[in-house]
């Protein structure tokens, strides 16, 4: 059996798995950011004059704009001008069905372990795979569209239904809301658009796998989810990305809006390349990710499991209009090596009786930070307003930390608001009991850990549920406290 | 230039350290000289806190600060006599040795000092040769996360000086009583200073009143030393007239084996009040318990500041703050834990309940957890709520009026800190403030 160090060790020094570059000629235009480069990107998509205008609108507001000095880490310095706006496989192809795809391409999904072939026969999930910035290849669209539902990239949506994403692009999230959602309303390159009209159930969960390829382009992602009345959609994002020297920024914007009684439920799982064991290189994902719950009984559900990147830097946020509305937050963060994980949630109780619930595990591990930051905002209009948080941390090691920045304001005296936190190690009872059972350390831990983020890891659709597992063993194995 | 005062407020303050620069200051140890000196240029880089420091998010000291305040007041006006209604300020009752500061000064013909050579009380500026005082000024202090303190340290000319000497244990408390009666809007600037030495054992109690008709504003500062096996209880009771307004900054170094309590209960009064606390666990084996009570009424504006700095393995430290928050007041917590890597076997603990009883009354929370340490028990809680409509109508059918219901219900949920006070006497005081103040609230 191992000792306990040479475990850690073990753990520690494990390497990215997915590092590889698949070899495709991108269109890549030169770094550097401008009006121009704007205008070139908006003829590029073939964009109305209108979003032109807007992307322009938000360039402004990211010039007048710092960086943020709040955060627990230490924000890199990014060169804007460092970077390429747009970059997208030649040619792009249009095809009937996904045989027909670049093979190199299926190949490199294929190392992912992303079947799409296989997922498309068994598990019923319509992937709108993102490889860079350009869709690739669009599954169930004709099933989807029978319903009514409109499952398409963004640049696609703006051309084929410009009054849909006019009315709701940037509602949620304003250019001028931070500086990195700034920067992508005037650069997004693409993502994906949702539509549920009135009163369908979405038979299908949706799914989007995002991943960055080429070298220096940051991928600024745009998503727009709108589920009309009664609707319901689950929507699942996942990203694993090549191993890279240089730190690639990865700044999406996510907005999400439920009208009266519609339920959106959207689930990441992130597993970007975190740099090397001496923190180089790695994926800084700062995104800005928010939902609107506009009408009354509606509801946003947001997951997420997070291993990878160097920094992750986002709060996934729920504004509580509608009366009797509902958000959640679950959430695992991991970190190791030299990762930082700042990450949490924003509630923010408006209508009556809306209720929030908040649970989130971190688990840090070699010489990272993880630290949870949250707000839960009653306003004084938000009667009855509830709201439950657990934010507990799991710390392996001693060169680690974990933090807890919970900001809980209230307002309203009928409102009722719990937060609890702890933070711990692994206990050695717990091994030692497993280990009694003939079960060795390394599977302990992995057990231990699972059993930590079931309440969250639950939370997942069936097929995402089974690759979190196994990846959080996979990351965390081995690593005895 | 300083935002949030006037300019001739600034103008006061530049010109004052100059003055006492070449006055007072110039004949005070040289360590001390510089220390004002440190202390003045970082006040003079930060300014006053505005909303944009992430320790004062909530709370913005613009409004209280908006006054005709003068720093050193005329001396000659300063008077040695006992205001005529200080006979009413909060916690008189209260069997100790009750010490009386009138405007800055202790009033030793009125106070009854413990008759003992074990324990020292003298003026802070008779004491700037004691080791005590020598030892606080080579700790270093982060002046940014509350610039009062830097103002405080560098224009400080008043204030007293405890100690007690090693083993001793003090049979009654002492009662510092700081009283002002002034003519002026007042800006005092107090610095106190607390030696408990090696395994002695005592307690304090704190009252500050003003009962003149100005505005007064308190920036006081404690510096705290607690040597080992030492243990010492100290409350704050913070009651009083509605032209008081004051940040209280205590920073307590903590050696090995020692335990310190602090105790802070504020009620509806002062118009504005900032506690910060500040801990440094310096050796091992050290316990340290916060309890704080605070209902607040009117617009009061109470924000309570903790945070507790684990330096060393195997210690304990304890926060439990209440709030019940009425009519148009705010009230802010933030805790703050924070555990060096060598802190190991480290338990920490942080509650922070509160009720809102009225609409237009609002509450901020922020318990923080900043751990570096593998082998710990950190823990936090917070809750945000009202009371038990189930438990009121239980009372109520039971023939209890509802206004006594409520009464009951609030004391019952301020039991948990009532019950950790250790002097009999100070409990009953603060049992029948919160029956007294709780008596005819509209819910």
């Amino acid at each position: 059996m191992k000792s306990e160090n040479e475990i850690i060790d073990d753990f520690t020094a494990r390497e990215y798995e997915f590092g590889f570059v698949t070899d495709i000629e991108m269109d890549v235009l030169p770094p550097g950011l401008n009006e121009e480069v704007i205008h070139f990107l908006s003829a590029k998509k073939e964009e109305p004059q209108w979003l032109l205008d807007w992307r322009l609108k938000s360039y402004e507001a990211f010039k007048r704009q710092k960086m943020p000095k709040w955060q627990n880490f230490e924000a890199p310095d990014v060169d804007f001008q460092d970077i390429s706006y747009y970059a997208a496989p030649k040619d792009k192809p249009k095809y009937e069905s996904l045989d027909e795809v670049d093979p190199e391409l299926l190949e490199t999904f294929e190392k992912l372990g992303i079947p799409l072939n296989e997922q498309k026969a068994l598990a019923g999930v319509a992937v709108d795979a993102v490889f860079d910035s350009v869709s690739i290849g669009t599954t169930y669209k004709d099933e989807l569209r029978k319903l009514g539902i409109i499952f398409c990239s963004m640049s696609e949506a703006v051309k084929e239904h410009p009054e849909l994403v006019k009315k709701y692009l940037g509602t949620v999230v304003p250019p001028n809301d931070n500086i990195y959602a700034s920067l992508n309303s005037a650069v997004f390159s693409d993502g994906s658009f949702v539509y549920i009209p009135e009163g369908v159930r979405c038979p299908m969960e949706l799914s989007t796998y995002f991943r960055i390829n080429s070298q220096n382009t940051g991928q600024f992602e745009r998503t727009l989810i709108v589920a009309e009345k009664g609707s319901y959609v689950s929507y699942l994002e996942g990203c694993t990305a090549p191993r890279r020297d240089e730190n690639q920024l990865h700044a999406a914007v996510v907005e999400l809006i439920a009208m009266e009684d519609a339920e959106i439920k959207y689930s990441t799982v992130q597993n970007w390349f975190p740099g090397d064991n001496e923190g180089k290189g790695g994926i800084y994902n700062f995104v800005t990710k928010r939902g609107i719950c506009k009408g009354n009984n509606s509801k946003i559900s947001w997951t997420q499991v997070e291993t990878g990147s160097s920094i992750t830097w986002k709060y996934p946020s729920v504004i509580l209009k509608g009366d009797n509305s509902s958000g959640e937050f679950y959430s695992v963060a991991v970190t190791k090596n030299h990762q930082i994980a700042d990450t949490g949630t924003k509630m923010n109780h408006i209508g009556k009786n809306t209720k929030s619930r908040i649970i989130s595990k971190g688990i840090s591990a070699g010489k990272s930070q993880n630290s949870y930051r949250g707000l839960v905002q009653i306003g004084n209009r938000a009667q009855n307003a509830r709201n439950f948080t657990q934010c507990d941390s799991l710390l392996i090691g001693n060169k680690c930390g974990a933090h807890t920045f919970p900001y809980i304001e209230s307002k309203n005296k009928s409102a009722m608001l719990e937060h609890e936190a702890t933070t711990s190690k692994i206990g050695e009872d717990q091994i030692f009991y497993l280990n009694q059972r003939g079960i060795d350390p390394e599977q302990a831990v992995a057990l231990i850990v699972n059993g930590y983020a079931k309440e969250v890891l639950n939370q997942l659709p069936m097929e995402f549920a089974v690759e979190a597992r196994k990846l959080l063993s996979l990351t965390l194995e081995g690593s005895v406290g | 230039m300083l935002a949030q005062v006037d300019t001739d407020f600034q103008e006061q303050i530049t010109n004052t350290f100059e003055d006492l620069s070449n006055g007072v200051f110039s004949s005070e140890p040289e360590s001390l000289q510089n220390w004002r000196k440190e202390a003045f240029s970082a006040f003079m880089d930060l300014g006053f806190p505005t909303i944009k420091n992430e320790d004062w998010k909530y709370t913005n000291v613009k409004p209280y600060l908006k006054s005709n305040f003068t720093i050193i007041p005329n001396l000659q006006e300063i008077q040695n006599g006992i205001p005529a209604k200080t006979e009413n300020f909060f916690g008189k009752e209260l069997s100790a040795y009750t010490v009386y500061v009138v405007n800055g000064k202790i009033n030793f013909e009125k106070s009854n000092v413990p008759d003992t050579n074990s324990v020292r009380i003298q003026e802070i500026s008779e004491s700037y040769a004691t080791d005590g005082f020598l030892s606080r000024l080579k700790c270093k202090r982060d002046y940014s996360i509350n610039p009062f303190l830097a103002l405080n340290n560098a224009l400080f000319t008043q204030g007293i000086y405890i100690e007690v000497e090693k083993n001793f244990q003090l049979d009654k408390p002492i009662h510092l009583v700081h009283l002002s009666d002034l003519d002026q809007e007042y800006f005092q600037l107090a610095k106190n200073v607390v030696i408990a030495r090696q395994g002695s054992h005592f307690e304090l109690i704190e009252s500050v009143e003003n009962t003149g008709h100005n505005n007064f504003f308190r920036n006081a500062s404690t510096e705290i030393l607690v040597e080992p096996n030492a243990t010492f209880n100290h409350y704050k009771l913070q009651k009083g007239s509605e032209n008081i307004r004051m940040v209280e900054h205590t920073e307590v170094e903590q050696q090995a084996d020692s335990q310190y309590n602090n105790y802070t209960f504020t009620f509806p009064g002062y118009q504005f009040v900032r506690n910060n606390l500040n801990l440094a666990l310096t050796g091992s084996n050290i316990e340290s318990h916060m309890y704080g009570l605070y209902l607040t009424g009117g617009k009061q504006l109470v924000d309570n500041h903790t945070l507790v700095d684990h330096q060393q393995p195997h210690c304990e430290s304890n926060q439990l703050y209440k709030g019940i928050m009425m009519d148009k007041s705010r009230a802010v917590f933030n805790g703050k834990v924070y555990v060096h890597p060598i802190a190991q076997i480290t338990n920490a603990f942080q509650q922070n309940n509160n009720i809102l009883f009225s609409d237009n009354a609002s509450v901020y929370s922020k318990p923080q957890l900043e751990i570096f340490a593998d082998d710990v028990k950190c823990s936090h809680g917070s809750t945000i709520g009202q009371l038990d409509p189930e438990a009121l109508f239980y009372l109520r059918a039971r023939g209890i009026s509802e206004s006594e219901g409520r009464s009951l219900l609030v004391n019952a949920f301020a039991f948990d800190v009532a019950e950790k006070i250790e002097n009999p006497e100070i409990r009953e005081l603060l049992e029948n403030e919160i029956s007294k103040t709780m008596t005819g609230v509209e819910y």
